[in-house]
Formats: structure tokens, sequence, C-alpha cells
């Protein structure tokens, strides 16, 4: 039975000095596809290189030992030393093949559980090699499979639940408060790096605008041009505040530039409409007695760091329960592939069985034309293609039970049993005594 | 006319109270993390409505009405909460909602079938009828608008108090600003219910010739005035948040106690 396998390195167990060896450009992977199925015992191959992992997924020639060529041929055609690759470099067979590309496609492996990018990028590794035809029907049945296991896991799991940096916080804390973000407007005060990050993020997820003051105008204006915001002067500061909904501050100050007081008049003016302030500085840029103001939720970067750690916690939960679909999914797939391998017999046997009845009943058939039957000669005809068609179906079995050795004859006998559910009597018959010296004297019989 | 007092207890009531558990159980599952659990949670509050509702229509063919006393209209109660509950979640996520609002149904229910039905009914007109009709419809919309205050009150100092571990926070129910305007909205919706409910009623007390100045009717007045006050005050001074939610749970605390006093008068005669 060919075997499905995987050869790579993740950041597992590799780090990225070793990986970006190992990693494969777009461009390059169709014809290492092609080299993968020509040169190697491979039959299908599945090529995926990101910046955390490279993994050959493949299906084996019979009888081949294709992980360890292709661990190999991976070294060569990297120009590495196999020696400096093989503790970084893992192989997995059969089963644990399978169980692999489900975790993989699940988000189980990635170095942040539960990220949707790997699902994504396993889709257009699965693209590319369906455009280089290297992709046969296990590995496509594998790697689809893959894909529901993903959906499953995404759907009855938490494990893609939650931010898992910093700028996403922003926006789930904002959800958290506002629900939508659509209509809302953000203040950027100051003119960081990271607070622009933030902006962004919350720009992208449906705030309607972003408003960016600075003590410098001019730093105010370029961050402004950069995010698609407008600037505004550093002295409406507190103006400013009343408009918006989410406030993003870090400034380089070292005294707090958004104060108690200042909140209780802009929380007054707004009615006390919720807010959310974002203080990324360090030092920090809010007072932290803002959180007593009523409609105003103030988070530092402490406070953001303790959101992505919970939300991590919260999947590694989540993973635990995903590992138990992936281990059940896998199951089911061993036994699908299992069953493939008796295909090619069923299939033979069926075609072998309808060439018989069809030779039969045409002889059959040429009979009632070329002659006038009555309707007892039309009903004795009928039971001798019949009889015919058993004959000759059983003829070969017969021969080859009778002419075996005692041990295999019963070994056969009870698979025959088992197969057509035959209930066996322990004496044989008079007649199939007699019988027995001259078998298919029936099957001459019902010819002549 | 006068019908029954009470009659005996459903088989769907008995259904009622089994899927109100089971939906409860399923609910605090969903809050400690397991979400798969969620449908049928759903599933069984949809059952417990349904049986709930059931058991009211068969009460309604015995003669049992929810305006019949108090007892029943607690039952009736019950049930608008769970259906307002039911019609909520459809648009936000409110397991801690769940939690809160199907042990409080349970217990209502129980409340309303279990205990004794008292002495025998007053004096009921047409007029008594609506008045108990009226406040029990307007005291079921604040107790909706008090769920979802309670739940405001919960998140909001999850999120203050940076309780990011807590079911909560990671709940992820609806947003803070959502359940402030639908507290708010029900309790515009209730507000003018309960108004002609309490006039409806001091007619009603005094057409008895009781004395206006019992502790029910006083605690009546000032779930009112509590109310009005959260309506002009937002109007007016833009009262939302933490200090609308607090405001609502007192107002709705009041007139528990008024459906409390009353009923302990009917049990104890």
């Amino acid at each position: 039975m060919s075997e499905l396998f995987v050869v790579g390195l993740s950041w597992r167990t590799a780090k990225v000095a070793v990986r970006e060896k190992l990693a494969f450009r777009e461009d390059e992977i169709a014809d290492t596809l092609h080299a993968l199925t020509h040169d190697l015992p491979v039959s299908e191959a599945l090529l995926i290189s990101t910046c955390n992992r490279v993994e050959v997924y493949g299906v084996a020639k019979r009888d081949s030992d294709a992980p360890g060529v292709v661990r190999t041929w991976l070294a060569q055609r990297r120009a590495a030393k196999l020696a400096e690759l093989n503790d970084a470099l893992y192989e997995r067979r059969g089963p644990a093949a399978i169980r692999h590309v489900f975790a993989v496609a699940s988000s189980l492996d990635s170095l942040v559980v539960g990220e949707a990018q790997i699902l994504g990028q396993l889709k257009d590794a699965y693209a590319l090699s369906g455009t280089a035809g290297t992709s046969g029907p296990v590995l496509s049945r594998a790697i689809e499979r893959a894909f529901g296991v993903a959906k499953r896991v995404r759907t009855e799991t938490t494990i893609a639940r939650g931010a898992a940096n910093v700028s996403s916080v922003a926006v789930e804390l904002a959800g958290r408060v506002f629900g939508d973000l659509a209509g809302k407007s953000v203040l950027v005060v100051g003119a960081g790096k990271m607070s622009s990050l933030a902006a962004r993020h919350l720009y992208s997820n449906g705030a309607q605008r972003i408003v960016v003051t600075n003590r410098s105008p001019e730093k105010a204006e370029a961050l402004a041009d950069e995010i698609e915001g407008t600037a505004a002067p550093w002295a409406d500061l507190e103006k400013l505040l009343a408009a918006a909904d989410v406030v993003i501050s870090s400034t380089g100050a070292r005294e707090p530039v958004l104060t108690r007081a200042m909140f209780k008049r802009v929380a007054k003016v707004r009615k006390y409409k919720p807010m959310m302030i974002i203080d990324i500085a360090v030092p920090r840029d809010a007072e932290p007695q803002i959180q007593d103001v009523d409609g105003v939720y103030l988070f530092d970067i402490d406070d953001l760091d303790k959101v992505v750690a919970a939300n991590l916690a919260e999947r590694a939960k989540a993973a635990e329960h995903a590992g138990r679909i992936v281990e059940h999914e896998a199951g089911q797939f061993e036994h699908w592939l299992r069953t493939q391998g008796v295909v090619p017999t069923i299939r033979a046997l069926r075609e072998k069985f309808a060439q018989i009845a069809d030779a039969e009943v045409q002889k059959g058939l040429d009979q009632l034309m070329r002659k006038e039957l009555t309707r007892d000669q039309q009903r004795e005809l009928v039971q001798r293609v019949v009889q015919l068609v058993i004959n000759k179906l059983l003829h070969n079995p017969t021969t080859v039970l009778r002419g075996s050795e005692k041990e295999q004859g019963e070994l056969r006998a009870g698979v025959l049993a088992e197969l057509f559910a035959l209930e066996i009597s322990d004496h044989p018959t008079t007649e199939e005594l007699v019988e027995s010296p001259a078998e298919g004297s029936t099957e001459r019989k019902a010819q002549a | 006319m006068t019908g029954p007092l009470s009659v005996a207890a459903s088989p769907a009531f008995w259904v009622a109270v089994v899927a109100y558990c089971i939906a409860s159980v399923l609910l605090l599952g969903v809050l400690a993390g397991k979400a798969n659990l969620r449908p049928a949670a759903v599933t069984f509050v949809v059952i417990a409505m349904i049986a709930h509702g059931t058991d009211i229509g068969w009460r309604g063919v015995q003669g049992v009405h929810p305006a019949n006393s108090v007892r029943e209209a607690l039952g009736f109660l019950a049930f608008i909460i769970t259906g307002g509950y039911l019609l909520a979640s459809t648009r936000y996520r409110l397991t801690l909602g769940g939690v809160v609002v199907m042990p409080v149904s349970l217990v209502l229910l129980l409340f309303a079938r279990l205990t004794s039905a008292g002495g025998p009914a007053e004096d009921l007109t047409a007029l008594g009828r609506i008045h108990i009709s009226l406040a029990t419809l307007g005291v079921g919309i604040f107790a909706l608008a008090s769920a979802l205050s309670a739940i405001y009150l919960v998140e909001d100092r999850a999120l203050k108090r940076k309780k990011f571990d807590t079911a909560a926070f990671k709940d992820r129910g609806a947003p803070l600003e959502a359940l402030d305007r639908l507290a708010h909205r029900l309790v515009w919706v209730g507000f003018p219910i309960f108004t002609v409910a309490l006039v409806l009623g001091a007619i009603w007390t005094s057409r008895l010739g009781q004395d206006l100045g019992r502790i029910e009717y006083l605690l009546a007045v000032v779930t009112w005035f509590v109310f009005a006050t959260l309506l002009v005050a937002r109007q007016i001074y833009g009262w939302r948040g933490r200090r609308a939610a607090k405001l609502t749970l007192e107002g709705f605390a009041a007139a528990l106690a008024v459906l409390v006093i009353y009923l302990v008068r009917r049990i104890v005669g």
C-alpha cells in the first residue's frame, strides 16, 4: 500500500538560521515538486515553505524508503550538509503523517496556536501542487480532509479566540466596549510607531476617522499622512479628547499628559458616553486614576500584555480539545486509507463476474433468437444460463480449494464462509462425496 | 366573575422545570469554556419556554389566568423574562445573562406553582385584572432591563479592574455600549406600562376601600420614582453606564419587594 509521509523542519526543531537554508521561494516550488515525483520514489508531492516551516508531504511508491531519500535529497538540493540538518529534520510516516498534517492545518503546531495564517498557506501550497500536477488521490484526500478538520477545530473549540498581539488587543478591547467600531473616531496622542500601528489596526477594523496630535506639529503631520488621518494642534487636546471614542497615547513625555481632572471634564462634556484609552507609552502618559471616571476605560501596556497572555492560555486549553478532534479524524482517515488497499481487488472481482455473466447471457440470447421456443423451453434455457454462470464463477475457487493442503484448505474455506456468510454442515452429502474426484462434472452436464 | 384560585401543576410545568435546570447547567458549561454546549443550551431554553407557555395556556383553559392573582402573575413574569432573554440572545451573546436569567425564571415558576394559593381571592374586578396584567408586563420588562444592567456591571467591573482571566471577560458577551442602550430602551418601554398599572392599581385599591399607605403601595411609588429619575437624568445629564445600571437594579429591587410583600400577604392571609 502507498504510504503518506512528511519530511521537514519547523520552528520547533530548527532556528531561523537553519530554516532559511531549506526555505523555497514560490517560483522554485513547481520545479521542486516535479523533481520529487520524477527523480525520487514519490508518486504524489506537496511542498509548503513558510517562515516557520518547510515540509514535503508525499506518497511513497511501493516498497521504497521515500522519506529517507527525500531527506538526503533536500540537503543536497539546498547544498547543506545532511549532518547539519539531521537534528532539525523530522519525518512522519503513515498514521503519524496524517496526524501531523491535520495538526498543522488546525494550527496546533504553529508558533502562535490558533493563528489562521497557516491554513491559508497550506491551501496555497495545495493549489501549487495541483497546478504542478503532483497531488494525486491520496494526498488530495488527506489535504482536503485536513482543511475540514481545521474548520471543525475552529468551529468547535475556542482555539482562534482572542487577540494574540498588542495591536489586535486594542481592537479586541474596543470591541468589548463598543461592539462595532463603525463610526467611532480614534485620537492618536504622540507620534510613536506603536501607536500608529494600533491606530491603523483600529481603522482597518471599521473606525471612521483618525486624528493625530503631537507637541511637534510636523511629526503629527507626517504620521497623519502615513496613516491617512488628519493632524490637529496639541493646544486643542482636551477638545480632541471629547470628540474621540478611542485614544491611543504614546508620547515621550516624562510626566502624564492625560490627567484625571481632564477626563472628569471630558466625560461630562461627552455625557458619559464610553471612551477607551490605550496607553502604550513608558513612562505612562495617563494617570491611573483616570480609571475611576465613569465611562472611561484605561489600559496600559501591561494590561495589553495580560490580555495576550490570558488569550494564549485560553488557546492552550482549547488545544487539548482540538487535539482530540484531530485524533478522532485521523483515525477515520486511516480507516479510509486502509480500505483503499482492497479497492483494486474488489474492482477486478466485479469485472470478472460481469464478464462471465455477460458471455453466458449473450449465448442464451443467441439461442433464443435462432429458434422459436415454447414457454417451458424458455424457462429451461434461463435456468441453464444461470447454472452455467454459477458454475463458471465457482470453478476456479472450487478447484483451488480442493487442491489445497489441509491447513491452507481450512483457512481458505473459513475465508470463503465468512465472505459469503455460509452456514456449513459438518457432514458432506452423498452427492458431494460421489462428485468429488471429477469436479466440474455438473458444469459439463449443464453445457451439454 | 372570579375563577378558581389554583389548579394542579400540568405535565408541561414539570417539563419546563427540567428544561430550565438543564439549560442552567449547560449555560454554566458554556461560560466555563465549553463552546460546543451552546446549541444544546439554546435548545433547552427554547424547550423550557415552550413548556412554560403550554403550562400557562393549560391553566388558562382551566380558568386560572395570569391576571387572577399575584401568584399566577409571577409565573407569567418568569415566562416574559425567558422570552425576552431568548429574543435578546438572537442578537447578542448573553451566556452570562442566561446563567442569571434561567435560575431566576425557574425559581419564579416554582414559587408560582408550588406555594400555597392562600386564602380566598380578593374581589377581582376587570380593573383589578388589567392592573395585575399591566403591572406584570411592566415589571417583566424592568426585570429584563435589570438583567442587562447586572451583566453591564459585571463586565464593566471586569474591564475596569482588568480581570482578564474571569468568566465575565472570557465569555465575550454583548458589548457594554449595547447593554446600556438595550437596558435604556427597555426602561423606556416598561415605564409607561408601569405608570398606567400604578394609576389603575391606586383606583382599584381605593375602590376596595384599602389603605393607600400600605408598605407595598409606597414601594410601588418608590419604584416609579426611581425609573422616572433614571429617564430624566439620562435625558438631561446624560446619566448612563454604571450609574444608570445601578439605578435600574435599585428600581427593580423595589418592584420585586412589592411582589414579595403581596405574595406573603396572600399566603399568610
